[in-house]
């Protein structure tokens, strides 16, 4: 399960930086959407192998850890918040420009 | 133990900031900008007033009883809450930075961009300064993600909605390294997690020095050193800060430019001081070369610019270069330089764009492009006198405090015996007073360009006035703030009172 989710880990920071580099607007968007996916993954596996039973039951054994569960919560808030917030602003420009491709955004090049 | 105190920065401005949202009226629901904000204006400006207060309340407080303010939300002891801490650093960064907000709304009072007026302006400058506040005041490092995530999100906005019309493409690009900044910070977070099971920042320095051989320990100090190098702007990191705060309105670009960037600066007094203390030597002398890197290339940049506000982002980039040099040399007055330098140059830079947006404010058309904004001076004279000590205190001459930031730096750097980079810096600081010296000659001195005729109205200059004077008192009076960066800097030297104070017993 742990070799698992390291190749998963892997494969989606790989895929996700693939993509970000990429110059359509709508490949970055998603290059980012896999990144914030990769790091909750990340997150998670920072906890999800000392325990065997859930934390705050009357389970036998090792606890398991409960934190990484509340900061991936948050991060998925904010990383939505923050993709919301990016296919907004990639909307105005594309329809600014009328172009899928970042090369072509060229307002700010002085 | 429990010091509310700490509390009141951070919250005031947040819940100043949902009222304000209240009284924005029925703006919000259509989105039009409209002139019946002046209640959600003057309210803006009363919570950045006693948030500013309660501040300067914690840093008397903080320095008087010689030992951090500490807050546990929910009455959870260190380890397993999250706790505020106010220390000396926190605390003076703190009063710096919302004495410059204060500035700020007190500008955006008095004018004329469109911007201004739509009705999430204020709520967003407030939640920018609960970010701002909270990032510094916080003591656990996935809360600083949190209030650092907030800072962005707003300053994005602020800048996505500016009168200028590349504040959308600056503002995308601004956001996305910032998504790759929290990207890198949350992999900082996750490699210490896993490494030693906490996330308290005086948990983590004490487990760090108890264990410094963990593998992960390397990774997560370059992922944090790589989340506060886009923070501030740093050399690899720089790209997006000229076009991000030229585009954003100058009530807004004021601020990141001159605050704003500072939360870096934060970053790196706290990995070097208390998270990393075994590690950093490498870090410094990495910090060393990055500042030289950036007092050059800032410089160079700044003088091959054609717009007075992108010349002054890329002096933020020169300037924040000379602080890093200062952290890199370390010792107890090279930090004392860096944190005067820190609070100065906030001041300084914050007027001087407010400056440059006034003059902007009065061109025909609204830039503060050379090309246009020529001559022009000739109609405004007290914005030339503001601008010239402005310029001064950037280059570093009496009776400024600009000369006293100099000053203790190069001292420091001679009692560190750090000739090189002494020597790098102090000829790249000659570069500050030629493109100082020119774009005063372009706006003030040069005959206009054909045609064009200053607007009589422009924007109000209560808020750089009151900044210059700032400027000058403090080269003038110089002994408090120095002082106080001493013994700031004794502070940073025994991170064991800020783990005691934390962790207790």
């Amino acid at each position: 399960m742990e070799l698992l989710t390291a190749i998963a880990v892997g494969a989606l920071f790989s895929i996700a930086i693939f993509q970000l580099l990429r110059r359509n607007v709508i490949r970055s968007a998603i290059g980012l959407i896999l990144l914030s996916s990769a790091i909750n993954l990340f997150l998670l596996s920072t906890g999800a192998y000392r325990g065997v039973t859930a934390a705050y039951t009357d389970g036998v054994g090792q606890k398991s850890d409960a934190l990484p569960q509340a900061l991936i919560l948050t991060a998925i808030v904010i990383s939505m918040g923050g993709i919301a917030l990016v296919l907004s602003m990639l909307y105005i420009v594309s329809a600014r420009y009328r172009t899928s491709d970042l090369d072509e955004v060229t307002g700010l090049r002085h | 133990m429990n010091n509310h105190l700490v509390l009141l920065p951070v919250i005031i401005p947040l819940t100043g900031a949902a009222v304000a949202l209240l009284l924005g009226g029925h703006g919000l629901l259509d989105g039009q900008a409209r002139d019946g904000g002046r209640i959600q204006a003057g309210w803006a400006l009363g919570a950045m007033l006693t948030s500013l207060a309660s501040s300067l309340w914690l840093l008397i407080q903080v320095s008087r009883s010689s030992q951090p303010a500490v807050f546990q939300p929910g009455g959870w002891p260190a380890p397993f809450g999250i706790s505020l801490v106010g220390d000396l650093l926190s605390a003076t960064l703190v009063v710096m930075s919302q004495a410059v907000l204060v500035a700020g709304i007190l500008y955006a009072l008095g004018s004329k961009d469109q911007v201004v007026r739509y009705p999430t302006f204020y709520p967003l400058f407030l939640t920018l300064a609960t970010g701002l506040t909270g990032a510094m005041l916080t003591g656990d490092l996935f809360n600083l993600f949190v209030f650092a995530e907030l800072l962005v999100f707003s300053g994005t906005i602020l800048t996505a909605i500016s009168d200028d019309k590349y504040g959308t493409e600056a503002a995308f690009k601004y956001f996305y390294m910032s998504l790759l900044a929290s990207a890198f910070l949350l992999l900082a977070v996750g490699s210490l997690y896993i490494s030693y099971g906490t996330l308290n920042m005086a948990h983590l320095a004490q487990r760090i020095s108890a264990n410094p051989d963990v593998p992960l320990l390397p990774v997560a100090i370059a992922m944090l050193l790589a989340t506060f190098m886009v923070k501030s702007a740093v050399f690899p990191f720089h790209f997006w800060q000229p076009d991000f705060h030229t585009a954003s309105p100058t009530a807004v670009s004021a601020m990141l430019s001159s605050v704003v960037v500072k939360l870096g600066v934060y970053g790196f007094l706290r990995m070097t001081s208390l998270l990393f203390v075994e590690q950093a030597p490498a870090i410094q002398a990495l910090l060393i070369t990055l500042g030289i890197v950036g007092v050059v290339y800032g410089g160079l940049g700044a003088i091959g610019t054609h717009n007075a506000k992108r010349m002054l982002a890329y002096s933020t980039l020169a300037q924040v270069g000379f602080i890093l040099v200062a952290i890199g040399w370390g010792d107890r007055l090279a930090l004392a330089a860096a944190i005067i330098f820190t609070f100065n140059h906030s001041l300084i830079k914050a007027a001087l764009l407010m400056l440059a947006g006034a003059v902007a404010s009065r061109a025909p058309v609204k830039t503060a492009a050379f090309g246009v904004v020529t001559g022009l001076g000739k109609s405004m004279p007290t914005t030339g006198a503001l601008f010239l000590v402005g310029g001064l205190a950037l280059v570093g001459i009496p009776p400024t405090n600009g000369f006293i930031s100099k000053m203790v730096l190069f001292r420091s750097g001679i009692e560190a015996g750090q000739y090189t980079s002494l020597a790098a810096v102090g000829v790249a600081s000659i570069l500050t007073l030629v493109y100082v010296t020119r774009a005063f000659q372009r706006i003030w001195w040069q005959p206009p360009v054909e045609g064009s005729k200053a607007k009589p109205q422009g924007d109000s200059l209560l808020a750089p006035a009151l900044l210059i004077a700032a400027v000058l008192s403090l080269g003038l009076w110089a002994a408090p703030l120095v002082e106080l960066a001493q013994a700031t800097a004794t502070w940073l030297g025994s991170p064991a009172g800020y783990i005691q104070a934390v962790l207790g017993g």
